[in-house]
């Protein structure tokens, strides 16, 4: 989706356990859910 | 750029804004999610950064990962904070860009703007704004951001191409997004994703 509105150089970071331990965990295991940081630029074109 | 929104809009920001006036006006009970001091803890946020802001500034914070983790912002950029809550990582950002950049963070509830607002006054801070808005149609102009961040509230809007267009929009050309999401490993059935309860549950 990024790359569909015009982003390049997109890099992820590595996963977090945002909700080990929280209400929502049980949830979170079952679909495997976690937390990233991401960062994209704007093509200069 | 067509595509399916699964979940009515307007629905869905009902919902989002109800849970986070509760997480705003009542920090410390239990959700879903971890807040506050433990929860940017957890998501590695410098401690001493942290432990320099109020208590109202960070126990409302509900991020999900770090968006500064990748990239320190730079002095002096212009930076739009979408869904800034009550004000977390703006006040991160603002320590960040130093009193030559500018901070606007945009958030639609009430609360958070008030506790925000609140916060950045106690704090003396000249560099940082907080408007009311939806960040579908945000209200700032045309290719005025260096870098748009956001944590945690992507994957709250039904219409995410609307969301990215918009951020396209107030970027300059070679402007930076960076910020932090959720993502799932395993496929939500399309049940699930279009009950619009189970998206803040």
């Amino acid at each position: 989706m990024l790359e569909d509105a015009g982003f390049d150089e997109i890099v992820i970071g590595p996963a977090v356990d945002t909700f080990g331990g929280a209400g929502g965990e049980s949830k979170a295991r079952l679909f495997e859910v976690f937390g990233y940081p991401f960062i994209a630029r704007k093509s200069r074109s | 750029m067509a595509t399916e929104v699964l979940v009515n809009p307007d629905q869905l920001r009902g919902e989002v804004k109800k849970k986070y006036r509760d997480v705003a006006v009542k920090p410390h009970d239990a959700y879903h999610f971890h807040t506050g001091r433990p929860l940017a803890k957890r998501l590695g946020y410098d401690d001493q950064v942290v432990g320099a802001l109020p208590d109202a500034a960070v126990e409302s914070f509900a991020g999900v990962a770090n968006p500064f983790s990748l990239r320190r912002l730079a002095p002096g950029e212009r930076v739009v904070d979408l869904g800034s809550g009550a004000g977390f990582d703006c006040f991160i950002a603002a320590a960040q860009v130093g009193r030559e950049g500018r901070v606007v963070g945009i958030d639609m509830t009430p609360e958070m703007l008030a506790k925000s607002r609140a916060s950045a006054a106690d704090m003396g801070l000249a560099n940082v704004e907080f408007r009311d808005g939806l960040i579908e149609h945000m209200p700032v102009d045309d290719g005025w951001a260096d870098v748009v961040i956001s944590n945690g509230v992507i994957n709250l809007c039904a219409d995410k191409r609307q969301v990215f267009g918009e951020i396209m929009r107030v970027l300059k050309p070679g402007g930076r997004l960076q910020f932090a999401d959720i993502a799932n490993g395993k496929p939500v059935p399309e049940s699930a994703v279009k009950n619009v309860d189970l998206w803040t549950a």
